[in-house]
């Protein structure tokens, strides 16, 4: 594996290491399994194909079956399309709106700060729950409308956490300078305070991520997305769990889904190349 | 205290006092939009339309919703929360209990979570690169991988079904020696703790990280300052204000977020209160607990940003 | 090696058993038959062990216990008039007693009435037991009967049974213990509907039920809508036999899981509604066991016989074809369902019609049934939701078996929240939940009738009602069985309501627990548990 890093290391001039590529491997995987998942799914995702319930690995049914007796490995692989594909867009959208929208209101302050703060504040001290059930009201749900309501969801907490970081780079000397040379404000926010909180900017990516990826099982309960016989993974844990008690593969592969994604889209934030993370000299 | 903090202080009550009725009248309208009225919630399958007219002019329901929710406006400028409109019970009453319970809760999480996840998180900065480094951050995303209610139903199933040392529910009202609260609490706050500490583990570590990579802490080191050193006197005070604010978000979770817990472990808290109160559209409790959640979030997050202030001197200009 | 059971158990087993024991089996009679029966040695077991529970041990005194329902909100009450849901019911059933109550095997007998008389089904004459005191000391008299009939038809109070109690004309007090009800039309059930839960009888004059005075065997001591309630024995109850537990406390675990771990560390002694999928859990450990009730409950698919689809007779005879109620029984319910036959009169009542059988899942016939309706290859949306329990997995089940004809069904889960009042009833095809009721006319008036409230699929046939008019009239019992034996073949085939199974509601609890039976008002012994269960030391 090293000669694996070294070579792409030599090849690309970013130093790579040995946790970042098995990240990124892990989320490729997933990321071509959300792809193909209808071609490679062993049986139809909603058909009950094994009359025990909670069954244990077999040659028919890799990952056992689940409480009805559907083929967990299908439904998992049916899964990844949700939980991949909503999760990523929503944080994608949530950290882009709220760290651009956090780093204007830090850059410009006066009363935009003053206004999109108190405004972003108010907005997220509704509860989540409460603003779900009225989207699925007033619109409906679908695919986008989801990733739309996760996206309102977290992207005020995105939003405080850059401004916070923001502000605090504002007040540099290298920023008065860049101020003083007449920079203007794009050329701020991209050039000088983005290249310098990109660190804990993607630590919370990473953590969003999280969040989104569980709270997607809580909002189809709602009613508000995934519909069935589709499930996502949060939702195949939660369907399964009287399971526990028995450690049935069919609670316990969905969590190392979860737990294997969530991971290393960390892991691989943590192990990013010096040269993304790092403020250019 | 200068004067610049207690400015913001002002401003920002001046500010809260308008959001809370904001929040308030969104959250009103809000279920104004969810289908059916507490009549035809109460009613259920029963809720015939003869039926449900007679119980709207039996609850005073036939006066228009807007100015239902100004009377009930004024009637809290009074101090006056008014009645549930399921139990006809004051919502002082209803709240206070819950309240205490769920302030109960998050103020022994937070006594355990926050000098645990933020001494991790400062010490796997200073220890960046290391082992102690990868075990405390590789730990952390793990902990958080795992959905909340799974993390609760496994800890019921070990520690309470199997081997039985603690309680499988968490009353609040059965407590009566020292020992006895830590029991009862002990499987909540364990489950809160592992869903909060994390991502303020994370938040400080990179925040604390990233301030060292600003220039005065790399010339500190190029002094010749201890690592140690560079974070505790230069990196750290400068890494305060988004810490805080991580902070804050963790915290602000235990208000209304723990509506999980208190479902599996029979906790009667207030998050559970507002869910109730949303299924049964009982308006004015539903506005109240909003208003509450709300205030304990500004509150929250106004500390944050004076911690934000206090701890960069060229803020406080 | 449990893994490998294949269903927990069947209700083939479950009968054969129950019946078994009530004529007098001994335990090696039984055992030789369950093996013959091809029922594994350990699931015979467990079956052994609940089913004699309830016939074995003495009654004793004393002992304070912890029960867990399904459900509770701030919307939780004490007046028997809005109790919606189990935990209203169980709380209510302690506090106070209604005139008349079923027994375990459905039969009418006599609480607060000592008879309940009409010589026309119209005019009844109510005579009540002497001696009766309410908590507060209050004896019981006529009008405390007449006030709690009477709030029913008030709709301010907002009683879930005003559309039944809509036919008592007028009830009136004749002496102090006697009661005079004339009813609208005759109806020979009179008896029976006294029976529901939400005639339980209150106190003359009573508003506040926060602090509710009843006749029933406990007494209330603290009560929190939401929270939990904790009831004591009542020590001058009427009935003779007395009390046997000092109180319990009553509160809702709403997390299915949590409610049978609860159980299983031993926090709360009975848990109520437990799923299928607990069921290999509970059968595992020695110290718990189950009851099982079948009491007429189901979860139905609705197709609007008003709405396109369900306007074209051969798309709904198609759905009914599309179900396959085997799967559903055995894979959705885990054996703890009975096929059903699209009626709701359910089999354990007298009038049940044994000759009209369960429909076959024939996805041929289905198909051939969709081209003639012209619908296959459309895509037609199926309403369901947490809200009417299990339908999801039904939905899954049809969706499924359409798929493999070609048939395109849209399942769409929608909030549990507002469900009631949003979609059911309303949407094309969706899925309905109903409780057991003790009588068939219930069922069709509230169901079936062309003025019923609850008329899922806007079945209107004028034949049916004019059926039922002259059935509830009838004290013929075998003309009426007749008449009811035909009703339930018209809904069955013309109405567009698909019942594909009974649903049973099992309880578990701790093995010490004894006494608890079941009952055709639902689980927990109809929920008046609380005043024939006994703590075993």
């Amino acid at each position: 594996m090293t000669a694996v890093t070294n070579f792409i290391a030599r090849k690309s001039g970013y130093n790579i290491n040995l946790v970042g590529l098995c990240s990124a491997t892990v989320i490729l995987f997933w990321a071509i399994v959300a792809l193909i998942a209808p071609m490679i799914t062993p049986y139809p995702v909603g058909e009950i194909v094994d009359w025990d319930y909670f069954g244990p690995s077999s040659s028919a049914f890799w990952l056992g079956s689940d409480y009805l007796g559907r083929d967990v490995l299908s439904r998992i692989l049916m899964g990844a399309r949700f939980t991949v594909g909503i999760s990523l867009g929503a944080v994608t959208l949530a950290c882009f709106i709220g760290v651009t929208l956090g780093m204007l209101a830090a850059v410009i302050g006066g009363l935009f700060d003053q206004v999109l703060s108190r405004f972003l504040d108010a907005f997220n001290s509704i509860p989540s729950k409460l603003f779900g059930l009225v989207v699925v009201a007033a619109v409906g749900s679908s695919v986008p409308v989801l990733i739309l309501t996760l996206t309102a969801i977290y992207a005020p907490g995105s939003y405080r956490f850059a401004r916070a970081l923001a502000v605090n780079i504002n007040t540099m000397d290298f920023v008065t300078v860049a101020r003083a040379r007449g920079e203007g404000t794009l050329y701020l926010i991209k050039e000088e305070i983005l290249p310098n909180i990109i660190g804990p900017v993607l630590a919370d990516f990473g953590l969003r991520f999280v969040f989104i990826v569980l709270l997607l099982s809580g909002l189809s309960f709602l009613g508000l997305g995934v519909l069935p016989p589709n499930a996502d993974w949060g939702a195949l844990v939660k369907e399964n769990i009287s399971g526990l008690p028995f450690a049935a593969p069919a609670v316990i592969y969905p969590s190392f889904a979860i737990a294997s994604l969530t991971i290393s889209v960390n892991m691989m934030i943590d192990n990013l190349p010096k040269k993304i993370r790092d403020r250019e000299d | 205290m200068n004067t610049i903090i207690l400015r913001l202080i002002a401003e920002r009550l001046g500010v809260m006092l308008v959001t809370l009725v904001i929040v308030s009248f969104t959250v009103f309208a809000a279920t104004q939009l969810l289908p059916g009225d507490v009549a035809q919630i109460l009613l259920g399958q029963a809720a015939t339309p003869e039926a449900v007219a007679g119980l709207r002019e039996a609850m005073g329901l036939n006066e228009p919703a807007i100015p239902r929710y100004f009377n009930w406006l004024i009637g809290l400028t009074q101090g006056d929360f008014g009645l549930s409109y399921v139990t006809r019970e004051p919502i002082a009453d209803l709240i206070a209990g819950r309240l205490q319970n769920t302030l109960r809760l998050a103020a022994i999480t937070t006594l355990i979570s926050v000098p645990l996840a933020l001494s991790l998180g400062i010490l796997a900065a200073l220890y960046q690169g290391t082992k102690f480094d990868r075990v405390v951050s590789t730990a952390t995303v793990m902990i958080i991988s795992v959905p909340e209610f799974m993390v609760a139903t496994l800890a019921v199933l070990i520690f309470a079904v199997y081997l039985k040392w603690l309680p499988a529910l968490s009353y609040a009202n059965e407590v009566t020696s020292l020992w006895q609260l830590l029991k009862t609490f002990a499987m909540p706050v364990i489950t809160l703790t592992f869903v909060i500490a994390a991502q303020m583990i994370r938040m400080s570590r990179a925040a604390v990280i990233e301030t060292l990579n600003t220039p005065y802490c790399e010339m500190a080191l190029l002094k010749g300052a201890s690592r140690r050193r560079t974070v505790l006197i230069h990196a750290l005070p400068n890494a305060l204000g988004p810490i805080a604010n991580a902070v804050a978000l963790s915290l602000s979770y235990l208000l209304g977020g723990v509506i999980i817990v208190e479902t599996i472990f029979n906790y009667p808290g207030i998050a559970k209160l507002m869910v109730d109160a949303v299924a049964t559209r009982d308006l004015p409790l539903v506005q109240s607990c909003a208003m509450i959640f709300c205030f304990g979030y500004l509150m929250l997050i106004m500390l944050a940003d004076i911690i934000s202030i206090l701890s960069n001197p060229r803020l406080r200009t | 090696m449990t893994n490998k059971r294949m269903t927990n158990w069947t209700a083939g087993d479950d009968r054969m058993v129950e019946d078994a024991i009530r004529r007098g089996a001994t335990r090696r009679d039984l055992m030789k038959m369950l093996m013959a029966g091809g029922v594994a040695t350990m699931a015979g077991g467990t079956i052994l062990g609940r089913a004699t529970a309830a016939y074995a041990s003495t009654p004793v005194s004393g002992g304070f216990i912890k029960v867990a329902g399904a459900s509770s909100s701030t919307a939780d009450t004490l007046d028997p008039a809005k109790a919606s849901n189990s935990t209203d019911y169980s709380r209510i059933c302690s506090i106070y007693n209604r005139l008349t109550f079923l027994d375990s095997s459905g039969a009418v007998q006599m609480e607060l009435a000592k008879s309940v008389e009409s010589s026309d089904a119209k005019t009844w004459t109510v005579s009540l037991k002497s001696g009766v005191t309410f908590h507060s000391g209050k004896s019981l008299t006529a009008q405390d009967v007449v006030y709690s009939l009477n709030r029913h038809l008030d709709e301010a109070v907002g009683s879930k049974v005003n559309s039944i109690a809509a036919q008592m004309e007028s009830i009136r007090a004749v002496d102090d213990l006697t009661v005079t009800i004339d009813l609208a039309s005759p109806n020979a059930d009179l008896p029976i509907i006294l029976a529901l839960h939400h005639f339980m009888i209150v106190a003359d004059g009573a508003t506040d039920f926060t602090k509710p005075d009843g006749t029933g065997a406990f007494k209330v001591e603290n009560f929190e809508p939401g929270v939990t309630s904790i009831l004591v024995k009542n020590e001058n109850y009427f009935k003779g036999n007395g009390v046997h537990l000092d109180g319990f406390e009553f509160f809702a675990i709403r997390d299915e899981p949590a409610r049978v771990n609860a159980l299983m560390s031993g926090d709360v002694q009975v848990a109520s509604a437990v799923k299928p999928q607990s069921m290999r859990l509970i059968d595992s450990v020695d110290s718990i066991v189950a009851l099982k009730n079948t009491a007429g409950n189901y979860t139905n698919m609705n197709m609007r016989l008003d709405m396109s689809p369900g306007d074209n007779a051969a798309f709904v005879e198609g759905m009914k074809y599309l179900i396959n109620r085997e799967q559903i029984e055995k894979s959705v319910m885990r054996g703890l369902a009975v096929v059903a036959n699209d009626q709701p009169v359910s089999p354990a009542s007298k009038y049940y019609n044994a000759d009209l059988k369960p429909r076959d899942f024939d996805p041929e016939r289905a198909k051939s049934l969709f081209e003639k309706a012209g619908v296959l290859g459309q895509s037609i949306p199926i309403v369901c939701s947490d809200a009417a329990s299990s339908s999801v997995d039904m939905a899954t089940v049809i969706q499924q078996a359409g798929s493999t004809i070609g048939m395109n069904l849209d399942v769409q889960r929608v909030p549990a929240d507002g469900y009631w009042s949003n979609y059911w009833l309303k949407a094309p095809i969706h899925f309905g939940n109903i409780n057991p009721r003790p009588t068939p006319d219930i069922l069709f008036s509230l169901l079936y009738a062309k003025t019923a409230k609850w008329n899922e699929s806007q079945f209107m046939n004028d034949k049916f009602d004019s059926m039922l008019i002259e059935a509830r009239g009838l004290l013929d019992e075998e003309k009426r069985t007749e008449i009811y034996g035909e009703m339930q073949t018209m809904i069955s085939n013309e109405a567009g309501t698909a019942i594909p199974v009974w649903l049973s509601g099992v309880d578990a609890m701790s093995s010490k627990v004894k006494g608890m039976q079941t009952n055709p008002l639902g689980g927990l012994m109809g929920y008046a548990f609380a005043e024939h269960i006994w703590l075993e030391q």
